[in-house]
């Protein structure tokens, strides 16, 4: 099974890259962030109905900044169903990915987390807006080049 | 109850609770106390003791948790750990709580909320700081960029209890230490209600205006029915403004209540 959604969306003719496999032997792949609303209905075409997770980070300071979906197919009877792990890297001036919300239900509270930590702004999500910290915070806290500002409530207790 | 008990007592409050007490009295180390007349009556140490009794025995803790401190102040409530011996009954109002056990970590986004309950809560109240995030910030207070340090930035602490988190009994242990406190007090440290500056109120009318719905999808469908029916509405020739907005209120009713049936 080397790469056989690599080899599915080669046969589309869909842009990705395959990133190799983790050591669980989940498929990786990297898709531009351009592309990944049309070739994440692909890929629910194909028979991922379920998003497991979606997560973001900093892949280097001064670098790009990584949105991760992990992506499995729910079925009744399921015996190792199949999994693959997409990564959409974007640069870190100006972080735009489309949404798949409307996809994949379960992305509405992760895209917004990693929002709030990152700055990634997901396009066309209806209400993209702050979940962990406060409404009226500056700054995305897990960064790389994050610093914290020196509020008194932060400060060491002594 | 001579001077001699008192003195020791006031020794006691200066060096924290949980010390052991030197026997001999130190006159100089707070001077201004020490000059203090407190009453030696029967009568009146009996009714403070009384009263600090009436309290102690009643604290009633606000049903406050925030993180898994939280899982052990409610291991409490339950019957192996019963606190309600203590006379602890869980209110979930604060304006019926006179202790707060602040059980879990407090963030930025919290504090605010924190110190309303707090301000809400009526005079005597107490604060037990449980575990280690809301004496010192604990295992967040290397790296997080959200944990306040420590609760007593926020409201005034009675008694820390350290632990991460504290064992069920730690918990009764550090509600004895209070009690031991209220039992110390004295009836003219007491502090009295102030009455906060009062604001007059305004009339509060009715505005009917636009709903705040965020949901997109919703406004749009309903704006574009909205809207054609605007047009249609203004068509009609009408006698007095009141009329029309009759006409429109009902129209647009008619409309979200086609919308609700899924037409």
């Amino acid at each position: 099974m080397q790469g056989r959604l690599s080899a599915w969306l080669a046969k589309h003719k869909l842009a990705h890259r395959p990133l190799g496999f983790d050591y669980q032997g989940t498929e990786t792949l990297q898709i531009k962030s351009e592309d990944w609303a049309s070739i994440a209905v692909a890929l629910y075409v194909y028979g991922f109905n379920y998003l497991r997770s979606q997560c973001a980070y900093d892949v280097a300071p001064g670098g790009l900044l990584a949105s991760v979906y992990h992506l499995t197919k729910i079925e009744d009877n399921a015996d190792q169903p199949e999994e693959v792990c997409i990564k959409v890297f974007v640069p870190r001036e100006d972080p735009r990915i489309p949404s798949v919300l409307r996809i994949w239900k379960g992305a509405n509270f992760q895209e917004r987390e990693s929002y709030d930590m990152l700055g990634i702004f997901y396009e066309s999500h209806p209400r993209l807006k702050r979940i962990l910290m406060p409404e009226s915070w500056i700054g995305w806290p897990l960064r790389k080049d994050y610093i914290a500002p020196d509020f008194y409530e932060i400060q060491d207790s002594h | 109850m001579a001077k001699r008990s008192i003195g020791m007592v006031l020794a006691s409050k200066v060096l924290g609770s949980g010390r052991e007490v030197e026997n001999s009295i130190k006159p100089t180390i707070n001077p201004i106390e020490f000059d203090r007349t407190t009453s030696n009556s029967v009568i009146s140490t009996t009714l403070n003791d009384l009263s600090n009794w009436a309290r102690l025995s009643s604290l009633w803790p606000l049903l406050y948790g925030t993180s898994c401190c939280f899982i052990e102040f409610a291991s409490l409530i339950g019957s192996r750990f019963d606190f309600d011996r203590y006379g602890l009954v869980p209110r979930s109002s604060p304006r019926q709580a006179d202790l707060i056990i602040t059980a879990g970590t407090v963030t930025m986004k919290m504090a605010p909320s924190l110190v309303r309950l707090y301000e809400q809560m009526p005079e005597p109240k107490y604060v037990i700081a449980m575990g280690a995030c809301t004496i010192t910030g604990g295992m967040f207070s290397t790296d997080s960029y959200s944990t306040v340090r420590g609760v007593d930035k926020l409201i005034p602490v009675d008694v820390y209890l350290p632990g991460c988190p504290p064992k069920p009994e730690a918990i009764i242990d550090a509600i004895i230490k209070l009690r031991e406190k209220v039992a110390r007090e004295l009836y003219e440290d007491r502090v009295e209600p102030k009455q906060v500056k009062r604001y007059f109120t305004r009339k509060h009318r009715l505005h009917v205006g636009p709903s705040i719905h965020t949901e997109k999808d919703e406004q749009k469908f309903f704006h574009q029915s909205s809207e054609s029916q605007f047009q249609s509405a203004l068509e009609i020739p009408s006698e007095t403004s009141e009329s029309t907005s009759e006409i429109l209120f009902s129209k647009i009713e008619n409309t979200r209540v086609r919308y609700l049936i899924g037409e």
